[in-house]
């Protein structure tokens, strides 16, 4: 049995990795064609991926156990949202104020945790409480966020001659960006910053001892991981056009941290399709029995966490 | 802008009855939640599903029988033994992995909250006042149930602060929770103090649900909110520390009944958690934590 399991892993790995890497971006570039109702959703399946890949290199790489990752991806979404509607600029401005805003926050909100080296349970319960603030905060400051009814709606612009506001295009424009950013987050983690991220999260005294300056490493995760996640939530406001408070929700931080775990932490490829996978089980399962599909996610996340700590392994090492 | 009331000598009596009555609410989900904090090192993100549970149970005891007392007690003893049965069957293989329990209560939680949304769809429920009177006090025409609700917390908090340091179990608690493996060579039985530890408090988290259901209504994910403002009162009450929890859920119990007055009850919110924030950075034992405290 394991043995075949092996091989199956082996065969993946190794002959047929190319094949079927190119089979998936495939498929990835052909869905608009495949399956045309489904390109919003596919949209979305993307950007949540990106969203999914950025929390994890906090989550699952530098071992910030995050609770507020929603709170940056909302930043992204409203600071577009509020270019756009608000303040009648251009769409394209609103992505850098969304990411230089995003690493304010992120540098404002972790830079003492982290310094201070606050460890796990109190950096969990630091991070529930700013998520929390973030959420309340979405709320109450009517004129600036809209309150519950958000900021909407408005339709992304047409650039070289092609109207971003049509399901297809904005499928391919997010694709590029996803892919772009993916790109770049998969190279730095290849490289030497990620193996000190590694090590970092795994023996964090001993690469103190060895010269690494540990605090600055997860700074530079949380930052970054925060400012990708704005990203995410800039490109998801163009392809719903609204910025609402469930952007900002915990219940988006659930749903993250589901993705991650169930795809696997300390994983790029895992998140992502864990993200894109569930999205579209969501999709089906809506039909079949409304309500239940978070309830089947919950169960499933459960039978993750007490039956697959092989897959969680890397998540639990470095607290001993 | 926000206007600001006038306050007269009866109105600050209610509202600091208001506080009080909140106040033991809350005090009830974060001794729970301290309790097994303390000693397990658990953070119990499925303690807020309990709480809902407590009180969609009283609900639905209340829709067959009509007795509110029969639900309070039926939903806080079913409760308290799926608490049993969690923590026997599931819960007791991860004490030692500290994040998989963080996670593995997580999505008990959501199971928990989703079932409930699934059942009862995710529109709140009201439960009439089972004791819908008022009653004279301090010169204030007070609702009776409010009274019980502080009664009850004041019982429960002398209860179980005297069983903490008085008895033998109690003994063993701190002992537990001290150092697990001594207590264990000096005969304690911690894994049954560890039962003990997690059922007690779960049974204070439904106790918490039911007592809340005539106050406020109830929505699947009612616990949710309660549990993030408990482990903000643990933490700064000082993690583990019973008197700590006691002392602080009163205090937000008060800054949540009169701070109305100068702010919208959001922004006290959001007051309370920047105020948790900054004692998590620069107090993490709180004004009542020991050292001994699991971290």
């Amino acid at each position: 049995m394991s043995d075949t399991m092996a091989d199956v892993r082996e065969y993946a790995r190794g002959t047929a990795r190319r094949p079927l890497l190119a089979l998936g971006v495939l498929l990835v570039l052909a869905v608009p064609f495949l399956a045309p109702s489904q390109a919003d959703l596919a949209t979305e399946a993307l950007i949540f991926g990106l969203f999914a890949i950025s929390v994890d290199v906090a989550l699952g790489y530098a071992g910030l156990l995050t609770l507020a990752p929603a709170a940056f991806f909302g930043v992204g979404s409203y600071t577009v949202a509020k270019f756009v509607v608000d303040y009648d600029l251009s769409f394209w401005l609103g992505f850098p104020a969304a990411v230089i805003l995003a690493v304010l926050l992120a540098v404002a909100v972790g830079y003492i945790p982290i310094k201070r080296r606050i460890g796990h349970v109190y950096f969990v319960l630091f991070t529930l409480a700013f998520g929390a603030i973030m959420h309340d905060f979405t709320f109450v400051t009517t004129w600036l966020t809209g309150g519950s009814d958000g900021l909407g709606f408005f339709s992304p612009p047409s650039v070289f001659g092609i109207d971003l506001g049509g399901q297809m295009e904005y499928y391919y424009f997010s694709l590029a960006l996803v892919a772009l950013v993916g790109f770049g987050i998969y190279r730095l983690i290849k490289s030497d910053y990620g193996d000190v991220l590694h090590a970092t999260r795994q023996n964090q005294l001993r690469m103190r001892y060895l010269g690494y300056d540990t605090d600055r490493e997860l700074m530079i995760a949380w930052v970054l991981s925060a400012a990708v996640s704005a990203f995410a939530g800039a490109i998801y406001v163009g392809s719903v056009g609204i910025a609402s408070p469930s952007d900002i929700s915990f219940a988006l931080t659930g749903d993250v941290i589901i993705w991650i775990i169930v795809g696997g932490t300390g994983t790029l490829l895992g998140p992502f399709a864990a993200a894109v996978g569930l999205l579209f089980t969501q999709e089906l399962l809506q039909n079949l029995w409304q309500g239940g599909y978070r309830l089947l996610l919950g169960l499933l996340f459960v039978v993750f966490v007490f039956t697959l700590p092989d897959g969680l392994m890397g998540f639990v090492r470095d607290d001993e | 802008m926000y206007e600001i009331p006038l306050i007269t000598a009866d109105n600050f009596i209610t509202y600091a009855l208001n506080g009080v009555s909140r106040g033991m609410i809350i005090f009830l989900v974060a001794s729970g939640l301290s309790l097994i904090f303390g000693l397990i090192g658990l953070i119990n993100f499925a303690h807020g599903a309990m709480l809902a549970l407590g009180g969609y149970g009283t609900y639905i005891v209340i829709q067959a029988t009509g007795n509110f007392w029969l639900g309070l007690v039926v939903s806080v003893a079913l409760v308290t033994v799926l608490g049993f049965v969690l923590e026997r069957k599931l819960l007791y293989w991860i004490y030692d992995e500290p994040l998989l329990g963080f996670l593995g209560t997580f999505g008990i939680g959501l199971v928990i909250e989703e079932a409930l949304a699934v059942y009862f769809g995710s529109r709140s429920y009201t439960v009439p006042s089972p004791l819908p009177e008022s009653v004279q006090i301090l010169g204030v025409s007070y609702p009776s149930y409010r009274l019980f609700v502080i009664a009850v917390g004041a019982v429960v908090a002398l209860g179980v602060g005297l069983l903490l340091a008085k008895t033998r179990l109690g003994l063993e608690i701190h002992a537990t929770a001290n150092m697990q493996p001594t207590a264990e060579i000096l005969g304690v039985d911690t894994a049954r103090i560890y039962t003990i530890t997690f059922v007690l408090g779960t049974a204070l988290a439904a106790l918490a649900g039911a007592l809340t259901a005539p106050i406020t209504s109830m929505y699947p994910t009612i616990g949710l909110d309660y549990i993030t403002m408990a482990f903000l009162v643990i933490i700064v009450g000082g993690m583990g520390s019973f008197k700590g929890s006691f002392v602080v859920s009163m205090i937000v119990g008060q800054i949540i009944a009169f701070g109305w007055l100068l702010l919208a009850p959001t922004y006290v919110r959001i007051v309370i958690f920047a105020a948790a924030m900054v004692f998590i950075l620069y107090k993490p034992r709180g004004f009542f934590g020991k050292p001994e405290v699991h971290e």
